[in-house]
């Protein structure tokens, strides 16, 4: 037979005579995307994505229309691309065309709203199935750290589970610590390594985010030392969480872990003191900021300076970094000041350091508070007393010394940008509080001590593209606390962190793939249609009686029990879509940057239906590729399925909209099996 | 001296009240020697219905708008012979020029002969060129080929592909089985020019499509008429009868060795069905949605056999040009189009109708001197060339000769020949979004581009002509435009931006005006942009306006100026049409 010669994207390929395009592609082992081609039936070119640009004809000059790859057959000396700004531009809009008019859930909301994109269906699921090391899998491929982030994480996952629209959210944050505890407990899982790159990275701070980075980058085959001021590594995991909500235990065994794969970790030296940045980047290959922020925020009152007077970090660091000293504070008076977290650390470490009296100011109400409501109950468990809508204006000190706090009372107003009601001060309303210790903890910044040349926002982070994570000098990236918006939450820059080590590794590797947030498709849920669900109760691992513990710093969690675990984990309603690793439409989606949001307008609306024991439709998901169709008629000889309507209300129902035509289907399965998404679902 | 009446009855004539004049005309006829007839279409709607009086063949006059109360006169001036009593009925010269700047070979006969009656055709000259293809000396396949090359005919329908490519590639794919078909699925709004073919000269379309079959070697033609004709199919069906009856179809044809047989087969209403594979698909029972090509249907087209489609237009021309000879066809028209084309002309248009001119001529010339210019003494504004795959063309370019490749240059396409003349009443953006709406709604669904690319540009458009558009809007639209054009499956998808394409083009500041701040449409026709105020100068409090107002919200007392509470106003115009002083602005 004929050879044809020809070139993909420039490759040079070869095959016999009479192919199409896509075939002749595919036997050289390129991949044109495609959604509604399938070598069993006949072609039928609906979908689009196949069209490619012929920029050489054979005789030099180039073909004028787009051609689509399935039916088009390949002709000597073709310049095939499917690589061209007008192709990228032709599948980038049937792509937000297709996903203007999709109705499903890619992935889960606890996922979505990971900051990490944690698989968690992935590893609730697992879960649920008693497989506790699989679950671990798909934790570590986001989180390195899952023992003390299942303890110390303010799951997002939680607050948008849709279990919560039934009765509770499903414990993700639990079952990750419970999955994380049997494997620490076990013979930990570690993950595949690639060979050495001989590539040299330096990752400056050993909290979560440099942590993360380092273990991803040393599995990506680097040669990664992390270098800490602090004695031990884990950060602010260590230094500012307390003991009662992550034992220190459970936080060295999985910085352990991470040593296991060959990083270097190196404490006490400090990035200004010990070591410049310049003498990192010339022994490095690449840098690494993750520095955190350490330094608590003022709170410009006069008598700050006043002796008694302290930073939530530094109060909750000092502790930590004692090793096990507590400081006593019998008899005394502690006035906390702020409403999230940090703050209700440090009152309820105080509470256990022997405090009388632990007071938390904050100037709105209850539920302002950017604190987790589990760490407000504890706290008031525990003893701490709550002053709303109080703000200090002034501390009064005696010989140097803070004595009284002046209060001013304020009251709640208007709603501001960030949508809570604003405390506004009441005219001339003022009250004295007696306190001893005065903890600061409404933020952290970061110390910009030793960023030589690195620039700053306006806020004083270091500054950080949000694909690249970049800084100004090449070859420095910037992570975590430390960067662009500031402070947050652990697993805000673990997640970072893990995508800037793909970036840096892709880099190191001599490619550049900037970081864009994939497209998911998502729905819309109301509690109105999970009406339908049965109540299950939330499990939640037991916690020590108020009493007992608000004296040690034992753990306040008792843990879930593996039955209780899985029993919670299968309360799971599963929204994310079952097709999702198969999906080739959100493979292509997630491959170019699209928006299908520019053409958003009516969107068909369907239920997922069953007609068939086997097979559930949902044609919400359905691209009308007619695969299903087609394969029941052309390979399974039924002809069950058929097109219905026109246009775009068009959609794929027993053919000739005849239910009973169903009942000749004989369970081939063949359609589902065809489907290029999750419209189809084998039950 | 014999005089004959015929009575112009295609679906046309007859819905203007032809059928009642020639029941009518019966009556007054009745057991009088003077011979009523019915003919087909004329193609001048605007004078229907329309009765011709001939003497002795010769057309003595044409009395035009006539109604049943006519028929007493007519009869009388047949019967005597006297025509001064119909004379005020007869067609004004002024008129008759609609006809006689016109160059008729597709629509030779309409109007003329009478569609039920093969001698009334044979009598026309009806199947002479059959017969000198396959009689005689004759003619080869090869030889028809040829000399359909040398005319230069191209298809009708719309494509514009020459014919002769076509055939010879049906005849060149290997296959006794072989299939000619006709499209007569007429779907362009304002397109009737098939229709008239049918119903006025159905034995012009047999014997060009015998011709056709003959050159490619197919054994059986059928003619894909939509149900939407009903007359067309009753015409066409009684005429395939008739020349079975005389030989001219089914076994040895004029007892020569070429059999082909002949039949009908109605669709079911899609506009799609036009596009010639979707239209094999319909045939074989098939969902109606087109194929990919390759391959073509002269290759792999009705059951896979190789299968030439053509338009009934062209098939009109056929047997023409072989009496006459391809030369005499190639003398007209320009260096790319040749012969002549139909256009339906309508719209805003003074005469409004059927008219076939050779090609060559400009667009002016059609619209203004055949068609008499716009209506109502409105100003021209622009023409929708090729209906909702064609596009507009405006004022400035209305010398834009008609031809092919003069017309696609702007923008607009030769189509299938319909002329929709809009006046300055006529909003761009309106009339893009009508043709949107059209093919938004005729889509099959197949494809990704038409089925949701199509609705989404509905939907923008929607938004625009709401007054809710943002001129970010336009950009969206025209790249999703250009998007469906390089990307849809079918001619529909692809050439279903067209229109809205050409609007930008020639018309964006309209456009721009309706996504402006202050939303306007400059024509005056988007009801939710519009505001309605009264002048209080003007005002002479009549009272006529608050009358009219369906919602009351107009306010004022007798003889004092009135004011219109714009947050109560739906914008319906009544107060702007019922005010006689002028006084009801409209922004």
């Amino acid at each position: 037979m004929k050879q044809i010669h020809f070139t993909v994207n420039g490759i040079p390929c070869v095959c016999d005579e009479g192919m199409t395009i896509l075939q002749a592609a595919r036997a050289n082992g390129i991949e044109i995307p495609n959604l509604c081609n399938d070598e069993r039936v006949r072609v039928y070119g609906a979908c689009g994505l196949c069209a490619v640009e012929i920029t050489d004809g054979g005789d030099g000059r180039p073909l004028p229309k787009l051609l689509r790859a399935c039916s088009a057959k390949i002709a000597e000396g073709y310049a095939v691309r499917f690589d061209t700004d007008r192709v990228t531009r032709s599948r980038k809009i049937a792509l937000e065309l297709l996903m203007s008019d999709h109705t499903g859930d890619c992935r889960g909301p606890c996922q979505l709203n990971c900051p990490a994109g944690t698989d968690c269906q992935g590893y609730v699921k697992k879960i649920a199935q008693g497989d506790f090391q699989g679950a671990v899998e798909i934790i570590k491929e986001k989180i390195p750290l899952p023992a003390s982030i299942g303890r110390v994480c303010p799951h997002p996952c939680e607050q948008h589970c849709r279990r919560g629209l039934v009765e509770q959210p499903v414990s993700i944050a639990a079952l990750k610590a419970h999955a994380a505890d049997r494997d620490l407990a076990g013979t930990p899982f570690r993950a595949a390594q690639k060979p050495d790159s001989g590539k040299r990275v330096a990752v400056v701070g050993g909290g979560p985010a440099g942590l993360t980075a380092a273990y991803f980058l040393r599995l990506a085959g680097h040669a990664v030392t992390v270098l800490d001021a602090q004695a031990h590594m884990g950060g602010m995991l260590r230094y500012g969480i307390p003991a009662y909500r992550l034992p220190k235990d459970v936080l060295d065994r999985e910085i352990a872990l991470i040593a296991e794969t060959g990083v270097t970790l190196k404490n006490g030296v400090r990035l200004g003191r010990d070591i410049t940045l310049d003498a990192l980047r010339r022994a490095y290959d690449a840098v690494i900021l993750a520095t955190g922020a350490w330094a608590s925020m003022p709170m410009r009152v006069p008598g700050e300076e006043l002796s008694g007077v302290t930073g939530g970090i530094e109060f909750l660091h000092g502790i930590s970094s004692q090793e096990g000293e507590i400081p006593d504070l019998s008899g005394k008076t502690v006035a906390v000041c702020g409403g999230g977290n940090t703050a209700m650390d440090a009152c309820r470490t105080a509470v256990r350091c022997g405090a009388e009296k632990v007071y938390v100011i904050y100037r709105r109400t209850r539920s302002e508070m950017p604190a987790e409501d589990i760490e407000i109950t504890e706290a008031e468990q525990e003893g701490v007393i709550f002053r709303f809508l109080t703000n200090p204006a002034e501390l009064i000190g005696e010989n140097g010394r803070v004595r009284q706090m002046r209060l001013q009372i304020m009251e709640l107003g208007e709603p501001d940008a960030s949508g809570r009601r604003a405390p506004v001060p009441v005219e001339g309303k003022y009250e004295l509080l007696d306190t001893d210790l005065v903890i600061m903890a409404i933020g952290q910044k970061p110390d910009p001590a030793g960023l030589d040349g690195i620039f700053l926002t306006n806020r004083g982070t270091v500054s950080a593209d949000a694909h690249s994570f970049l800084t100004n000098l090449p070859g420095v990236y910037a992570v975590g606390d430390a960067t662009n918006r500031g402070a947050s939450i652990a697993i805000e820059a673990i997640g970072e962190a893990g995508r800037c080590a793909k970036v840096a590794d892709a880099a190191l590797r001599g490619e550049s793939k900037p970081y864009f947030a994939p497209f998911y498709s998502q729905k819309a849920v109301t509690a109105a249609d999970l009406a339908d669900r049965e109540t299950v109760p939330r499990c939640e691992p037991p916690v020590r009686d108020a009493a007992e513990r608000r004296t040690d710093f034992l753990p306040v969690s008792l843990g879930l029990t593996d039955a209780a675990a899985m029993h919670e984990a299968k309360r799971c309603l599963e929204c994310g879509c079952h097709d999702y690793a198969d999906c080739r439409l959100i493979r292509y989606a997630q491959q170019q940057p699209i928006s299908p949001e520019r053409f958003a307008g009516a969107k068909n609306v369907h239920q997922p239906e069953r007609r068939l024991v086997t097979i559930e439709r949902d044609n919400g998901k359905c691209i009308l590729c007619a695969l299903c169709v087609r394969i029941c008629e052309e390979q399974a000889k039924q002809g069950i399925l058929g097109l219905v309507g026109r246009g775009f209300p068009t959609v794929i129902r027993p053919e000739f909209d005849r239910p009973e035509r169903i009942s000749a289907c004989r369970d081939c399965l063949l359609c589902a099996d065809a489907c290029p998404t999750g419209a189809l679902r084998i039950l | 001296m014999s005089i004959r009446i015929a009575v112009g009855q295609g679906s046309c004539g007859i819905a203007a009240g032809a059928a009642k004049v020639f029941a009518a005309l019966e009556q007054q006829l009745a057991g009088s020697a003077v011979s009523l007839g019915t003919v087909g279409c004329i193609g001048m709607c605007w004078l229907e219905p329309i009765v011709d009086l001939y003497e002795d063949n010769r057309l003595a006059a044409r009395l035009v708008r006539i109604c049943p109360d006519d028929a007493a006169r007519i009869a009388e001036a047949a019967r005597t012979g006297d025509l001064s009593g119909i004379a005020g009925l007869t067609i004004s010269a002024e008129d008759s020029r609609f006809l006689e700047q016109q160059t008729r070979i597709a629509l030779r006969n309409c109007g003329i002969i009478d569609p039920n009656s093969l001698e009334s055709a044979r009598a026309a000259g009806g199947y002479a060129a059959l017969e000198a293809v396959l009689t005689g000396k004759g003619m080869t396949p090869e030889e028809v080929i040829a000399c359909i090359k040398v005319s230069g005919l191209a298809g009708r329908g719309g494509a514009g592909f020459p014919t002769w490519f076509k055939w010879n590639a049906a005849r060149q794919s290997p296959g006794d089985e072989k299939y000619l078909i006709c499209n007569a699925d007429e779907g362009d709004p304002g397109a009737f020019m098939d229709r008239a073919v049918i119903e006025s000269d159905p034995h012009t379309l047999i014997e060009g499509m015998l011709i056709g079959a003959y050159a490619i070697g197919a054994k059986e033609a059928v003619v894909y008429v939509r149900a939407e004709y009903p007359l067309a199919i009753r015409r066409l069906s009684h005429a395939i009868d008739e020349a079975k009856a005389a030989g001219l179809i089914g076994q040895h044809i004029l007892g020569t060795d070429f059999s082909c047989e002949f039949r009908i087969k109605a669709g079911a209403g899609a506009f799609v069905c036009g596009e010639e594979t979707a239209l094999i698909e319909s045939l074989e029972g098939q969902r109606g949605m087109p194929r990919l090509k390759p391959p073509f249907p002269a290759a792999a087209g009705y059951w896979q056999k190789p299968s030439n489609i053509n338009n009934v237009e062209t098939f009109a021309n056929v047997a023409w040009i072989i009496q006459h000879g391809g030369e005499a066809f190639a003398a007209m028209g320009t260096e790319g189009s040749k012969g002549t084309k139909v256009f339906a002309l309508t719209g805003k248009i003074q005469r409004s109708g059927l008219v076939e001119i050779p090609m060559g001529m400009t667009l002016r010339e059609v619209i203004f001197g055949i068609g008499g210019g716009v209506r109502d003494g409105r100003q021209f504004k622009a023409v929708q060339l090729g209906g909702p795959s064609g596009g507009c063309v405006p004022a400035e370019l209305l010398d834009t000769v008609i031809d092919y490749k003069e017309l696609s240059a702007t923008g607009a396409i030769m189509g299938s020949g319909g002329m929709v003349v809009m006046d300055d009443t006529t909003c761009m953006v309106s009339m893009a979004k009508f043709f949107l709406d059209f093919t938004a709604k005729e889509s099959c669904g197949k494809c990704v581009h038409c089925r949701i690319g199509t609705k989404r540009m509905q939907e923008i458009l929607d938004r625009i002509v709401s007054g809710d558009g943002k001129p970010e809007d336009l950009d969206l639209l025209e790249e999703l435009c250009l998007a469906v054009r390089d990307g849809a499956l079918c001619g529909l998808g692809q050439t279903a931006p067209n229109p809205v394409l050409t609007a930008l083009r020639y018309f964006r500041p309209e456009f721009e005006a309706h996504t402006a701040v202050e939303k306007r449409c400059p024509a005056h026709a988007c009801a939710a942009l519009l505001q309605y105020e009264i002048d209080a100068e003007k005002c002479r409090g009549c009272t006529a306006c608050a009358r009219k107002c369906p919602v009351g919200a107009i306010a004022g007392n007798v003889r004092q100026p009135h004011t219109i509470d714009k947050n109560q106003c739906i914008r319906c115009g009544a107060c702007f049409a019922a005010c006689r002083f002028d006084a009801v602005s409209r922004l």
